[in-house]
């Protein structure tokens, strides 16, 4: 067996690379260049004549079709704004949970997949991800979404595809009352949209003002914890899930004039220990239900029967979706529901 | 290399070429692929008659020369023709083409890594590549950075998170012995400091948290014609460099001793393929996100059916990750009808009892040949 590499064998090699490399780039670049003519060859479906632009909530500025027939609204929370403004009729596909469960549980009826008049057979998205090939099968003109959907999602229907896509997130309350008035406008159902706009200012101002006479009264904000999810005691890491700053959750407790003890945390939804709880001592403790939760699941939590809040009855549970889904049940029936519970006999 | 490798390389039990039998097994992958290819466009969410999806690509190749109502005889509204138009040319075929791609990259880079490392449980993710990608991806679902452009932001971050692992373990370990040991401990060391990055930002913004597990979970759904020829060329090329390096690694089995004193400088070698290696598997990660399994077991399967030779192993690797991702794909949108499910879900749930019955049969097969 020779040791002595022959001269020649480094330098053809070399060489040999060097032509693979350069073949392989222009095959690249030559199949890139097919794809990309494919791509702009392809019929993307011709701008409606009446369209209107819009930006949502995201700063995006979309050119949509005025009062389109063949909607996709992919978050329940949209489904719920389009189901109160009448717009029913205009929805082509939803979410899974807006078609199994009407939204990630029921808003305001036991049996709201009946109500919204919905079937699996519209759902195209479960959680963030998109079904594009049952989207497309609809032939929607437009899709309303939350920041749920992917961004490489939002970009493959509005580029590929030449679909609209709205994206409709408020951060805050009187931003849902914003994004019913652009639904409004855009399905030229201003009517219904000035009257639910109306019911929705109504409810935000009559919290205001119930804070207001509080204030004035000297009357002092209860302290409370607002939790939405459990981890049962004995787990790595027990303890229950609350909401933080820069939430709704803490913004209805706000306006439900009450202080939340994890509003100062430094994060958005802080897990809360049993000893965190105990020390902090809420005056009232509300529990998210719905979508498979209960009490029996938060009383598994650490500390639950020591806290004070549980020992006098001033545990109780409300619909997560009162408190999580930013949409007008959120105000007409959530933030009621929060001040009948920590004012008893204040009217509203 | 020199003809003393090629010698040492000939006399290796690693390069023994196939026997016939070995060889109809490849022929048997070669065949089961090209069938693979020309079912995966038949299956999707939406049910298209066959004979209609193959009307339909002839007529997007031609440009409308032939079949130019591809459509008629199944369907008489035009939206839905476009529909179906945009599901087959638009959605299932760059959805084929790029799992084909994936698939291949990570293949290839499993085979590469395992035979650098000489470690039958190398794969792409061991030095941390996945959580670099990870990383990057969650710069754009959790702050929502260049929101706007995020079909070139979110590949470009994946990227270059993924590279970036790469890089910095070679960087680490440069000063170092650069032996094997520490390069893998660098990998997993880096691992777990970026999976720890990668948690902390999550905690921060919960739906963000939600998109980066699915993104986690891999996925070839986001395919477009231009991301496929992205894809395509370099992983082409990373993927055509590691295999011209087939003897080499054949002569690194033997060891560190026998390829140093041979000629071959096992250092400098190892970190142009760990480079190639990240690099390839970068650009799989940047438009699948993170599919696990396929790296690991495309290699072992090449082995255990064809041969252990690197100039075989590397090729075919390509070859057989590419129709395992395509596979898993198909399952992954035929499963739970209507559901199009994460790719990565699969690729674990039917790899792993292949992978299982496959060493189980070679076991008993060895044990029955030592008796």
């Amino acid at each position: 067996m020779s040791l002595n590499p022959p001269s020649t064998g480094p330098a053809r090699s070399i060489s040999f690379a060097w032509f693979a490399v350069a073949v392989l780039v222009a095959a690249g670049a030559a199949v890139a260049a097919t794809a990309a003519y494919f791509e702009i060859r392809q019929n993307h479906p011709s701008a409606s004549a009446t369209t209107m632009s819009l930006t949502d909530d995201v700063g995006r500025t979309v050119n949509v079709p005025v009062n389109p027939s063949r909607v996709a609204v992919l978050s329940p929370s949209i489904m719920d704004s389009m189901y109160r403004l009448g717009l029913r009729s205009h929805v082509v596909a939803v979410d899974c949970y807006s078609a199994a469960f009407g939204g990630l549980s029921a808003d305001y009826s036991s049996d709201q997949v009946s109500l919204w008049n919905l079937s699996s057979s519209m759902c195209v998205q479960v959680g963030p991800t998109l079904n594009v090939e049952q989207l497309l099968a609809v032939s929607p003109q437009l899709v309303l979404a939350s920041t749920i959907i992917s961004v490489a999602d939002v970009e493959e229907i509005s580029t590929t595809y030449g679909i609209p896509v709205l994206i409709l997130q408020p951060t805050t309350l009187s931003g849902i009352v914003l994004d019913v008035d652009l639904l409004g406008s855009l399905f030229h159902a201003s009517a219904s949209a000035s009257l639910l706009s109306a019911d929705l200012a109504l409810g935000l101002g009559n919290a205001t003002r119930v804070a207001q006479n509080l204030t004035n009264a000297g009357t002092p904000f209860p302290t409370v914890m607002v939790t939405y999810s459990p981890v049962a005691a004995g787990s790595p890491s027990p303890g229950y899930y609350s909401f933080g700053p820069g939430t709704f959750g803490t913004s209805l407790i706000e306006l439900a004039s009450a202080t939340s003890i994890s509003a100062n945390s430094t994060l958005p939804y802080p897990e809360l220990s049993g000893s965190a709880v105990l020390a902090a001592r809420p005056q009232f403790i509300v529990y998210g239900t719905g979508f498979g939760l209960g009490l029996p699941d938060y009383a598994q939590g650490p500390d639950w029967s020591s806290f004070a809040a549980v020992q006098s009855g001033r545990a109780i549970g409300l619909n997560s979706n009162f408190l999580t889904e930013p949409d007008p049940t959120m105000i007409l029936d959530g933030l009621p529901a929060l001040l009948a519970l920590f004012h008893p006999g204040v009217p509203v | 290399m020199s003809a003393a490798a090629d010698a040492v390389d000939a006399a290796s039990p690693h390069s023994r070429p196939p026997h016939p039998g070995r060889w109809r097994s490849a022929l048997a992958i070669t065949l089961l692929g090209v069938a693979l290819v020309l079912l995966s466009p038949l299956v999707g969410s939406v049910p298209i008659p066959p004979t209609e999806v193959f009307r339909i690509i002839l007529h997007q190749l031609s440009g409308g020369a032939v079949y130019a109502q591809p459509c008629a005889g199944v369907t008489d509204s035009a939206p839905l023709c476009s529909a179906y138009v945009e599901i087959v040319w638009d959605e299932r075929l760059p959805v084929l083409l790029l799992a084909l791609l994936a698939g291949a990259a990570l293949g290839i880079s499993g085979a590469t890594l395992q035979g650098v490392f000489r470690n039958p449980l190398a794969d792409p993710y061991l030095l941390g590549l996945s959580s670099g990608g990870a990383l990057g991806a969650a710069f754009v679902y959790v702050f929502r950075i260049g929101e706007a452009e995020a079909s070139l932001v979110l590949p470009v971050l994946a990227f270059a998170g993924s590279l970036g692992a790469g890089v910095a373990i070679l960087l680490a370990a440069r000063g170092r012995s650069g032996s094997v040991e520490t390069l893998l401990l660098t990998g997993v060391a880096l691992a777990s400091f970026l999976s720890a990055t990668l948690t902390i930002v999550l905690l921060y913004n919960p739906t963000g948290s939600l998109q980066v597990s699915f993104w986690l979970l891999g996925g070839v759904g986001g395919a477009t014609w231009n991301r496929d020829g992205v894809a395509f060329g370099g992983i082409l090329i990373a993927s055509t460099l590691l295999v011209l390096h087939g003897r080499e690694l054949n002569v690194m089995q033997l060891g560190n001793d026998v390829a140093q004193s041979i000629g071959v400088p096992t250092a400098r070698l190892r970190q142009r393929l760990i480079l190639l290696a990240s690099l390839v598997t970068a650009m799989a990660v940047a438009f699948t996100g993170v599919v696990g399994f396929v790296g690991l077991v495309a290699p072992h399967i090449v082995r255990r059916t064809v041969s252990s030779d690197y100039r075989v192993v590397l090729p075919l690797s390509a070859m057989t990750g590419g129709l395992f991702l395509l596979a898993a794909n198909d399952l992954a949108v035929t499963v739970l009808p209507g559901t199009q499910l994460p790719v990565g879900i699969f690729t674990s749930f039917a790899g792993a009892p292949f992978f299982l019955t496959l060493l189980y049969r070679r076991r008993q097969a060895s044990t029955m040949g030592d008796s």
